[in-house]
C-alpha cells in the first residue's frame, strides 16, 4: 500500500478517492438546507456569484446540489458494487463447493451471462426490478456479478490445482476450510483491485441509469439526475449539466486509477529493481599474445542489485576441452554460463578482467555474428527453447540463413544434415515437425542440432539433462561426447549433478556461493578431491553401491543466501572442519599440482570429514 | 500397521476420440510395514497412480484397499501423501504451525502435537513461520510433518527428494527412513531415480507406460532384471556412477 502512494498516479488517485468519500460523508450534513433552498426569484439562472453553478427550475443551487448527491451517487455505487462482488464470489467459488458436475452448470451459466455487455444486463434487470433506485441498485450489482464471477472462477481454479489444496483435502480438510483458509487468501489481492475498479464501473453506470430516468427518482437526486435535469438547458447556461458531469467523471477516475494503481503496485513487488544492464570494464591486464585458450575467463563477477551471485571466477579452455561446473541452486553456476554467451539481462552488471572467446574481447563491442555462429547455447527445457507456432527444419535453417547468408535450399539442406548428426532417425520428415511432436529427448537433440548449424568452437549446456529420463539422459550426454570427439569442440557443462559431470567432462569446478572453490580434473573427483565441499557433495548423492543399512551423508545447514553471505568462507557454517579463521578469511583458490582449492584445510585428509 | 493393496486399477484421461490410459490395470501389494519402490520414467503413470489412492483422480477400473477395506475418504484418513514440490505444497499465507495443525485429527491437543510433529521431522521452534522462511529441504520436512499428523498407518511418498538439491536430498532420505523405522509405517516411495529408490526400499516395482513390468525383492530385481526396459534403466544408472 505504501508503494501505491509514492508514485505520482497513485497518490492522486488515491487522495481524490479521499476527497470524493469525505464530501459523501459530511457534504449532506453541511449543505442540504442550501442544496433544497427553493428561490422562485432565481429559476434557470447561469452561473453568478452566488450561484456558482447556476440554479435549476425551482431555483435551487446546482452546486451546492452536485456536492450533496455525492452521498447517494457513491453509497449506490459501493452498494452495486458489494452486491456484485458477492453475487460474483459466490456464483465463482461454487464450482469448488459443489463439485465438478453441478460446478459446470453454473460455469457454463456464467459464461453465457459474460457475453453479454454490462449495459444491457443492467437495463434488462432494471425492467425486471422496476424503476427505481432499489431497481437500479440491483441491476448494476447483478450486471457486474458474471464479470466477476468469472474472475473468481479463473482465480480460484489456480490454486485449486495446487499441492497445497491437494494436501489440505486428503488431511481431511473440509470444502468450506479449503475455500476461507487455503484459496480466497491467496486469490485476494486480484480480486480487491478488480472490486476497486469495478465500483467506479458502477458510479459511471449508475449516473447512466438515472440519467435515463431508470435509477434515482425524485424528489432523491444522485449525479446522473442531475445530469439529465441540467442537460435541457445545455445551450443556455452548460454549468447545470458540466457541473454533475464534472463530479462523475472525477469520481469514476479516480477508483479506476487508484485500482489500478493498487494493481501495478502488486505487479511491483514481483519485479527486480529497474536498473539497466551494463557492461563494465575493468582496466586489462597485459594482453597474453602466445595465448592458446580459446575462451579466458578472469575475475568473472555478475552482479544484480543488492547481491553478487557471481563472485571472481575464472578458468579457462582451450578447443575440445570439456569442462564442468557443479554446484546447487544459487551457487552462481548457470549465471557464469550465461555470462560467457553474454546472456545476462537486465538489472545485471557483468565484470571481468578478461573474458575473451577465440581472441575476441567479449567485454567490449558487437559480437552476435561469432557467438551466433561459433558459440551454441543448449538449456535445460527444450520445450520453452523452440518456437512452437514453426517448423523444426525452418527453426534450424534459420541460423544458417541468417548468419551465413545462406539461401533458403541449402540452409534446410544443413538443417536435415545437422538433424542427422545428432542421430535424429529420418531426419528429412522430422525436419518438416513441430516441437510438439517431437518427445523431450528428441527436443534436446534439436537444440543441439541448432547449435551445430555454424561451426560452433564451444557448447555451452545448462542442465541439458535434468528434464529428462533417466534412459534418454545418458543418450544425450553420449551424443554430446561424440560431438566433441568428432568435430574437437570444445563444451563447457553446467550441472546440479556431479555424477553427470564426471561422465561427461575432463575437469571439474565446483561452485560454492558464487565463487570456485574447487578445480580438479575429473578423473581425479572421487579420490583427489581436497575440498570439504566437494567431498560432502559426492558422498551425499546416493549410487547403486550405496550401503542400504548406513544412513547418507548429509550437508548439515542450508545453502549459502548469495546476498547475505558470511565474511570469511561461504562454506564455514556448514563445515565440519571449520575454525575461527573460516569464520573471518576468505581462502584464496591456491594453485597445486593442476588443480586448484580454496580451502583452509585442504590437506585434512578425507576419512576426517566422514 | 496396514496392507495397501491396488487391484486391477486404471484410471483414463480425456473423453471419447482423445482417450488417454494413465494406468492400466496395475496390480500391486505394499505389505504392511514395508517399503516400495515405485521407479518410471515421467509419464509413466507413477504420480497418477499415488494421487488415485488418495482420491484426487477418480478410478476408471479397479479398486485401492487398505487391509481389504475401500480408503475412506471422510474423517481420519489412514492414508496420507507427500507432494514433490515444497514450494506448491504449502500454503504461503499460512504459518507452518496452522498447516500441520489444520490435519491433526479433532480432540487432539493441538498444540503439543504440533511441537511432538516439529520435533519428529528436527524442526523444532518453528511453528510461527511461513513457508518463505524455510528452505526447500526444511519445506519437505514441514510437509512431511502434515502427512504424520492424522497419525497414518500408510504414507505415498511422491518424488520428494526431485525438486530439492542434493545436498539437502540426503538429510529427507534419512528422515523418511527413520520414520519408517521407529512409526512401523508402510511406504509407496515414488522416484524416477533407481539409485534413490534401490536406498529405501524393499521391495522394487518398475511401472513402463501405465504398466507395472517388473515387480520383487530390491535385491533380485536388481541383480537380474528380466523386463528390457529395467534393464535399460539399471544400465543408464550404472552408467552415471562408474
Amino acid at each position: 500500500m505504501g508503494r501505491v502512494l509514492r508514485t505520482p498516479l497513485g497518490a492522486a488517485a488515491a487522495g481524490t478517492v479521499a476527497v470524493v468519500l469525505l464530501l459523501a460523508v459530511l457534504a449532506p450534513v453541511l449543505w442540504t438546507d442550501a442544496a433544497n433552498a427553493v428561490d422562485t426569484g432565481q429559476i434557470q439562472q447561469g452561473a453568478s456569484a452566488d450561484h456558482w453553478a447556476g440554479t435549476d427550475s425551482l431555483g435551487r443551487d446546482i452546486f451546492f446540489r452536485v456536492l450533496v448527491a455525492t452521498r447517494l451517487s457513491v453509497q449506490l455505487a459501493l452498494l452495486a458494487t458489494a452486491l456484485g462482488v458477492a453475487v460474483g464470489l459466490l456464483l465463482g467459488t461454487a464450482p469448488l463447493l459443489l463439485g465438478a458436475r453441478a460446478g459446470r452448470v453454473i460455469t457454463a451459466a456464467v459464461h453465457i451471462a459474460v457475453a453479454f455487455p454490462g449495459l444491457l444486463l443492467a437495463l434488462f434487470f432494471a425492467v425486471i426490478f422496476g424503476v427505481g433506485t432499489t431497481g437500479g441498485l440491483l441491476a448494476i450489482g447483478f450486471a457486474l456479478a458474471p464479470g466477476f464471477a468469472r474472475l473468481t472462477h479463473t482465480m480460484v481454479a489456480g490454486v485449486a490445482g495446487l499441492d497445497y489444496v491437494a494436501a489440505a483435502r486428503i488431511a481431511g480438510v473440509g470444502r468450506l476450510r479449503v475455500l476461507f483458509r487455503h484459496v480466497l487468501p491467496n486469490v485476494a489481492e486480484p480480486l480487491v483491485v478488480n472490486a476497486t475498479v469495478a465500483a467506479g464501473n458502477a458510479l459511471l453506470a449508475f449516473a447512466g441509469l438515472s440519467f435515463l430516468g431508470l435509477g434515482v427518482q425524485p424528489p432523491d437526486y444522485d449525479w446522473g439526475r442531475l445530469l439529465g435535469e441540467g442537460l435541457g438547458a445545455i445551450y443556455l447556461h452548460p454549468e447545470a449539466a458540466l457541473a454533475p458531469g464534472v463530479a462523475v467523471v472525477v469520481a469514476g477516475l479516480a477508483f479506476n486509477l487508484f485500482g489500478e494503481a493498487i494493481a501495478k503496485g502488486v505487479g511491483l513487488e514481483r519485479r527486480l529493481g529497474t536498473s539497466t544492464s551494463r557492461f563494465r570494464r575493468r582496466p586489462r591486464v597485459a594482453p597474453d599474445p602466445d595465448d592458446s585458450a580459446m575462451l579466458v575467463v578472469e575475475n568473472l563477477s555478475v552482479g544484480f542489485p543488492g547481491t553478487t551471485p557471481v563472485r571472481g571466477v575464472s578458468f579457462s579452455m582451450r578447443r575440445g576441452d570439456a569442462v564442468g561446473i557443479v554446484g546447487e541452486s544459487g551457487s552462481g553456476k548457470s549465471l557464469t554460463a550465461l555470462a560467457v554467451s553474454r546472456l545476462v539481462e537486465e538489472p545485471g552488471i557483468v565484470e571481468a578482467e578478461r573474458l575473451s572467446f577465440l581472441g575476441a574481447d567479449l567485454r567490449a563491442g558487437e559480437h552476435r555474428r561469432l557467438l551466433g555462429t561459433s558459440l551454441a547455447m543448449v538449456f535445460q527445457d527444450p520445450m520453452t527453447s523452440f518456437n512452437p507456432t514453426m517448423r523444426i527444419g525452418r527453426q534450424l535453417s534459420e541460423v544458417a540463413r541468417h548468419h551465413e547468408g545462406m539461401d533458403r535450399r541449402a540452409a534446410m539442406a544443413r538443417a536435415v544434415d545437422r538433424l542427422a548428426a545428432v542421430r535424429l532417425s529420418d531426419p528429412e520428415r522430422r525436419a518438416r515437425q513441430y516441437p510438439h511432436e517431437f518427445s523431450g529427448g528428441m527436443r534436446q537433440r534439436a537444440m543441439i542440432g541448432m547449435g551445430l548449424m555454424g561451426k560452433p568452437a564451444l557448447i555451452v549446456a545448462d542442465e541439458p539433462t535434468t528434464a529428462l529420463d533417466v534412459t534418454v539422459q545418458r543418450q544425450v550426454l553420449e551424443l554430446l561426447a561424440s560431438i566433441r570427439a568428432a568435430d574437437d569442440v570444445a563444451i563447457l557443462l553446467i550441472s546440479h549433478d556431479i555424477t553427470v559431470v564426471e561422465q561427461v567432462c575432463d575437469r571439474v569446478l565446483v561452485m560454492y556461493a558464487g565463487r570456485i572453490v574447487e578445480d580438479l580434473p575429473a578423473a581425479e573427483l572421487r579420490t583427489g578431491a581436497r575440498h570439504p565441499y566437494t567431498k560432502a557433495l559426492l558422498a551425499a548423492v546416493p549410487d547403486m553401491t550405496t550401503d542400504r543399512e548406513l544412513p547418507l551423508t548429509v550437508i548439515p545447514g542450508r545453502p549459502a543466501d548469495p546476498a547475505n553471505l558470511p565474511p570469511g568462507c561461504a562454506f564455514a557454517p556448514r563445515c565440519p572442519l571449520a575454525d575461527a579463521r573460516c569464520a573471518t578469511e576468505d581462502p584464496e583458490l591456491v594453485e597445486n599440482a593442476g588443480a586448484r582449492v580454496a580451502c583452509w584445510h585442504a590437506d585434512v585428509p578425507a576419512e576426517v570429514i566422514s | 500397521m496396514r496392507e495397501l493393496r491396488f487391484d486391477g486399477v486404471s484410471v483414463r484421461f480425456g473423453s471419447r476420440g482423445h482417450r488417454v490410459t494413465a494406468v492400466d490395470g496395475v496390480d500391486l501389494t505394499v505389505p504392511a510395514g514395508s517399503v516400495v519402490g515405485l521407479v518410471g520414467e515421467s509419464g509413466s503413470g507413477k504420480s497418477t497412480l499415488a494421487r488415485a489412492a488418495v482420491g484426487l483422480v477418480p478410478l476408471s477400473a479397479g479398486r485401492v484397499t487398505l487391509d481389504g477395506a475401500p480408503v475412506p475418504t471422510r474423517g481420519r484418513r489412514p492414508l496420507q501423501m507427500v507432494f514433490q514440490d515444497p514450494y506448491s505444497s504449502l500454503n504461503p499465507r499460512m504459518t507452518i504451525g496452522a498447516t500441520i495443525a489444520e490435519a491433526v485429527p479433532r480432540g487432539t491437543d493441538r498444540r503439543a502435537e504440533v511441537a511432538r510433529l516439529l520435533a519428529l521431522v528436527d524442526l523444532p521452534d518453528r511453528m510461527t513461520r511461513y513457508p518463505a522462511e524455510l528452505s526447500g529441504g526444511q519445506r519437505q520436512r514441514v510437509a512431511i510433518a502434515r502427512a504424520l499428523a492424522g497419525r497414518p498407518e500408510v504414507l505415498i511418498a511422491d518424488e520428494i527428494t526431485s525438486a530439492l538439491d542434493v545436498s539437502i536430498q540426503g538429510a529427507v532420505l534419512n528422515l523418511i527412513r527413520d520414520l519408517q523405522r521407529t512409526l512401523d509405517l508402510t511406504i509407496l516411495f515414488i522416484s524416477h531415480d533407481l539409485a534413490v529408490v534401490r536406498y529405501v526400499s524393499d521391495t522394487i516395482a518398475v511401472m513402463y507406460r501405465g504398466r507395472i513390468v517388473e515387480h520383487g525383492p530390491a535385491d533380485t530385481v536388481l541383480a537380474d532384471p528380466q523386463d528390457p526396459y529395467t534393464r535399460e534403466l539399471l544400465a543408464s544408472t550404472e552408467g552415471r556412477s562408474r
